[in-house]
């Protein structure tokens, strides 16, 4: 930043933040070499948790740790994938259909499988589990980021690209200098949301154990889990805080201010222009330690940007007649050509082989199995669909309060953020101790609650925004009109929010499939809670190792899903979009 | 015109919008205005002169801060009961046909009555065929038919329209205004009693038995100017036109004061401007680009221009033009006798002048300016002439209570930057007085002009 203006006054600096960054960056290099040491420890029969505060920190440290490794290879996958359907049009024909039906699919139903394969990789250290844990979280992180990218990729302005074409911008200057800037606020503000669904896998991942196997690892999770089953109010309560404050953290040290220092990339002038910088990057600034770390990384930056060659260097007579981006040509082309050939066939190969093991596996499944899936499958979905309902009851009106009041939803967005953020699972045995005095069974009707508590701030979300944008000549019509109790409701607001009520839905009804696994199968104290169910079915068969049952199950939760998303979901929303889309 | 029984009265009513905690921008100062029965009424003024929020005040959409509104005698509370409104951008329900639409206000009614008003309605405003149709598939103007079917099936006692022809083309909107004068002047419809917000002059004209004047900043009433040409009009009559000219004149003077450096232009109507705000001591710029300035000086012509003639000939809404003019006459660069615009010796040279030329004669005379003047001086008395964004808000804040700060930043610094007075670091959000920085610099011309 400072790299310009030799001449400039030396920035006030301030000592106290000097120490502050620089014991921030010893304790993240300890950090990392604990969590380091932690994975190659031995694979323990059962989870070692301290359960008194103190220990908290560190277990806190693991779980940010499992966070952001996943959040790094969603980052990673969301570039390279994007950019690849991006550039090649073949690839792009399979990849935007396999991610849609990946975004869909309740991931979580594999959670047990993947377990088992991974510990069976690494049987002696506890990196298959580390691994899982990372996996889970990255398939709740990935798909949303890498949509947005391939979107920013679609609508950079063609201006920018002519530009980098013009000035034979090399591959990686034209990300640097055009994609990225271009992609930075979508992908800033989904890496928000991911991180938010990120620390639901992780707090079900860390604190998973079926039956009498415990794979659970050091983590916030597993202190939770461990607290519940000591009946540690006082750990539960530390527990809950700490997973708080870690969201709180992450949310105003590491998104506020990206999300605030990316408005400089809006490609809209006017709106940049009141792009203002927040307090916490402000504050660093500030600080001569960062500073020079600032220094370094622009000196390698501007070595990395920096062309190799000079510009027109390379015949600029073919710029008008060449109609593919980035045209291969030559020697380089054609292996690079061959690569891709290669790659494709390894990625059929394994996909063959990944099917006929499939069908090896379910061929073991015998019709009585089916019929339970079945029957189990319908019980799931009317729960779900319960859930649903009973939680779009309660978040129309007050999503439509919030959203039309600007100066009430500024002041309640920081905490429904937050509630939608908390991994709801970490407490759930408080609210199945709430249940258990009015039933012995108690899961049957209490996991809809239960999944509820997670998936219901995902309709409260988009009905707000979905009302927050009424146009104002509609509201004042409305009021001329006099509409009011259930015509207000039929006439006006109902179809007014119906866009943003099934987007709602969507993310609803996906997240609670999800949820039903952890939901419909919870273990507090020793004692283990079934319900009648697909998603305790799944976590059955994985305790009892039965993989042909287990297979066959999660492929059922995917098929419900992803048909039901395709039959009912998508055409409700094509309908609402067409008929109660406000504007042109 | 017999005035009769009042419907809609209003007195002493400002409204304030809160901008944020501090800052309250005062949109409508004591406003008085009574509606009565067969009054046909226009709210004419520039953009932000309140008079959308008269309408909506007027209709009981909004409640203003202070002063009363009363329909038909009774203190009003809420949305008033006997008035209809048509929108700018229509309203309509995208989920409702148009049938569905029209209908909303009448559903309480029983289904025969229902039936035989849409039929009544849909004649008048020339849309059966279209019955079934989504307002989507619908062109503007059949979509602001709608809206008109909408608010005359309820029958109102008053009919409010908000800027209802703005957003239609120029053609479409001759036909609307043509409808809409023969509803009136025809006595077999009810329609009598109307208020309807335009920036248009002809359009008050044609279609007003009263035209409110409104000024801006405030929003307040600058004169009520009554309209007794019979119905049908004819714009081409010389009585029209000579309305459409005083109306011109009363505009022009409500926003181009003529101030005592300006020679008064005797002879032309004189207004009577209720101008209750303080002066403030340095004299502000408006909130116009130097591109905007520049631009106008080199295509005025030697002789005197109708301001309203410039407006038309620029395409753009006759206030946006005034603020262009305002600035360039506080610069030196314009006169404004009467309702023209006349460039100065001055105007001409920085006209002819190159780039660097222009810049050195804007900067003399934004220098001559107070708000300059203070600007530099809040710059040299810090250390290391350099003022941060934050720093300088407060100060504007407190030498002028009565500008908007964060407007009047981005005024100073668009001219500052553009005369070479300041530079402005984006990043460091810190102003320092410009100093240039080779000397060869001065000589050589940059190659684009940086005007727009």
């Amino acid at each position: 930043m400072a790299l310009n203006q030799p001449r400039s006054a030396p920035r006030r600096t301030s000592l106290l933040i000097d120490a502050i960054v620089i014991v921030g960056l010893v304790s993240l290099v300890f950090g990392v070499a604990h969590v380091a040491g932690e994975w190659r420890e031995p694979l323990r029969p059962n989870v070692e948790i301290d359960l008194s505060p103190w220990a908290l920190p560190k277990y806190a440290l693991f779980s940010f740790a499992r966070g952001w490794i996943a959040y790094f290879f969603s980052l990673v996958f969301a570039l390279v994938v994007a950019s690849w359907a991006f550039y090649d049009a073949r690839a792009q024909r399979f990849i935007l259909p396999a991610l849609d039906v990946l975004q869909s699919i309740p991931v979580l139903s594999f959670l047990p499988g993947l377990v088992l394969a991974l510990v069976g990789l690494f049987p002696h250290s506890n990196t298959g589990l580390e691994l899982a844990c990372v996996l889970m979280i990255f398939t709740g992180q990935v798909w949303n980021m890498t949509f947005s990218y391939y979107d920013s990729l679609k609508g950079t302005p063609p201006d920018f690209r002519a530009l980098g074409k013009l000035y034979d911008f090399s591959w990686w200057r034209r990300f640097w200098k055009v994609e990225l800037p271009v992609g930075a606020q979508g992908l800033i503000y989904n890496s928000m949301v991911s991180m938010a669904g990120g620390w639901f896998f992780l707090s079900v991942t860390e604190a998973f154990q079926l039956g009498d196997q415990d794979f659970r690892v050091p983590g916030i999770g597993s202190y939770m889990s461990v607290a519940h089953e000591h009946n540690d109010v006082r750990a539960q309560l530390f527990g809950v805080l700490a997973m708080g404050i870690v969201i709180v953290a992450v949310d105003r040290l590491v998104w506020w201010p990206l999300v605030l220092w990316s408005k400089k990339f809006n490609l809209d002038d006017f709106a940049g222009a009141a792009a203002k910088k927040s307090s916490v990057s402000l504050w660093l600034a500030r600080s001569a330690a960062i500073q020079r770390i600032g220094h370094s990384f622009a000196r390698f930056q501007s070595w990395m940007v920096s062309p190799k060659h000079a510009p027109h260097a390379v015949a600029t007579a073919t710029l008008s007649t060449e109609t593919v981006p980035h045209a291969a040509t030559g020697r380089r082309g054609h292996i690079g050509k061959w690569i891709y050939r290669i790659l494709l066939a390894l990625i059929a190969v394994v996909i063959a082989l990944g099917l006929v093991q499939l069908v090896r596996l379910l061929s073991h499944v015998t019709p009585a199995d089916w019929r339970t899936i079945l029957a189990d499958a319908s019980i799931s979905f009317g729960r779900v669909m319960l859930a649903v309902a009973l939680g779009t009851l309660w978040t129309v009106p007050v999503g439509v309060w919030i959203g039309m009041n600007p100066k009430l939803s500024s002041r309640l967005q920081p905490f429904i953020q937050f509630a939608a953020s908390f991994p709801a699972p970490m407490i759930y045995p408080w609210i199945l101790a709430l249940f258990l005095h009015f039933s012995t069974t108690p899961l049957q009707w209490g996991a809809i609650p239960l999944i509820m508590l997670g998936t219901q701030w995902y309709i409260l979300f988009n009905v707000a925004s979905a009302a927050s944008a009424i146009p104002n000549d509609i509201r004042s019509c409305a009021a001329i009109l006099r509409l009011d109790g259930w015509r207000r409701w039929s006439r006006y607001l109902l179809p007014a929010i119906a866009p943003g009520l099934v987007t709602g839905w969507i993310t609803a009804a996906g997240g609670a499939w999800n949820t039903t696994i952890v939901a419909e199968y919870v273990q507090d104290s020793g004692k283990l809670y079934q319900a009648t169910g697909l998603g305790s079915l799944i976590s059955q068969a994985t305790a009892a190792k039965n993989f042909p049952v287990l297979t066959a199950a999660s492929i059922v939760m995917a098929v419900i899903v992803v048909g039901i998303n395709r039959t009912v979901w998508k055409k409700l929303q094509a309908i609402a979009n067409d008929r109660c889309r406000f504007g042109t | 015109m017999n005035p009769t029984t009042p419907i809609i009265d209003i007195s002493h009513v400002c409204h304030e919008y809160a901008s944020n905690a501090q800052e309250h921008d005062l949109v409508l100062s004591d406003v008085s205005l009574t509606i009565a029965e067969n009054d046909v009424v226009a709210l004419l003024g520039p953009s932000g002169c309140g008079k959308s929020t008269l309408i909506r005040v007027l209709s009981g959409l909004i409640q203003p801060t202070r002063g009363s509104v009363s329909y038909r005698g009774k203190l009003l509370d809420g949305v008033s009961p006997g008035v209809a409104m048509v929108f700018q951008n229509f309203a309509l329900f995208p989920w409702l046909t148009v049938r569905g639409n029209i209908l909303l206000p009448v559903e309480h009614l029983p289904p025969a009555e229902q039936q035989a008003r849409l039929e009544t309605v849909l004649a008048t405003v020339g849309l059966g065929a279209y019955e079934y149709s989504y307002p989507r598939e619908l062109s503007g103007g059949m979509k602001q038919r709608v809206g008109i079917a909408r608010a005359l099936i309820a029958q109102p006692e008053v009919l409010c329209m908000d800027e209802p022809f703005s957003a239609l083309d120029v053609l479409t909107a001759e036909t609307l205004r043509n409808e809409i004068s023969r509803l009136l002047a025809s006595t077999d419809h009810p329609l009598r009693t109307m208020v309807f917000v335009t920036h248009n002059i002809s359009e008050a004209v044609f279609l007003a038995t009263r035209i409110v004047v409104l000024a801006a900043q405030p929003g307040r009433i600058a004169q009520i100017v009554p309209n007794t040409l019979p119905y049908p009009r004819d714009p081409d009559s010389p009585a029209y036109r000579a309305a459409v000219e005083t109306l011109h004149g009363i505009l022009t003077h409500t926003n181009l004061p003529d101030h005592a450096c300006v020679p008064a232009d005797a002879g032309k109507v004189v207004t009577k401007v209720d101008d209750t705000r303080r002066r403030i001591g340095p004299v502000c710029l408006p909130y116009v680009t130097p591109g905007e300035v520049l631009g106008l000086l080199a295509l005025l012509g030697d002789e005197p221009c109708d301001v309203f003639d410039l407006a038309e000939r620029f395409g753009r809404e006759f206030g946006a033009v005034v603020r262009v003019i305002k600035a360039a006459e506080l610069l030196g660069f314009l006169s404004t006798p009467g309702q023209d615009a006349q460039i100065t010796d001055l105007g001409k040279q920085v006209a002819a002048a190159s780039t660097t030329e222009q810049k050195h004669l804007v900067r003399e005379q934004l220098l001559k300016l107070k708000i300059f003047e203070l600007l530099v001086r809040l710059i040299r008395v810090q250390e290391n002439h350099t003022i941060t964004e934050e720093e300088l808000l407060r100060e504007l804040q407190a030498a002028l209570p009565h500008e908007k700060p964060k407007q009047l930043f981005r005024t100073l610094l668009a001219w500052g930057r553009h005369a070479e007075i300041v530079s402005y670091d984006q990043r460091k959000h810190q102003l320092r007085l410009y100093e240039r920085k080779h000397a060869a610099r001065a000589v050589g011309h940059p190659l684009i002009p940086p005007t727009a």
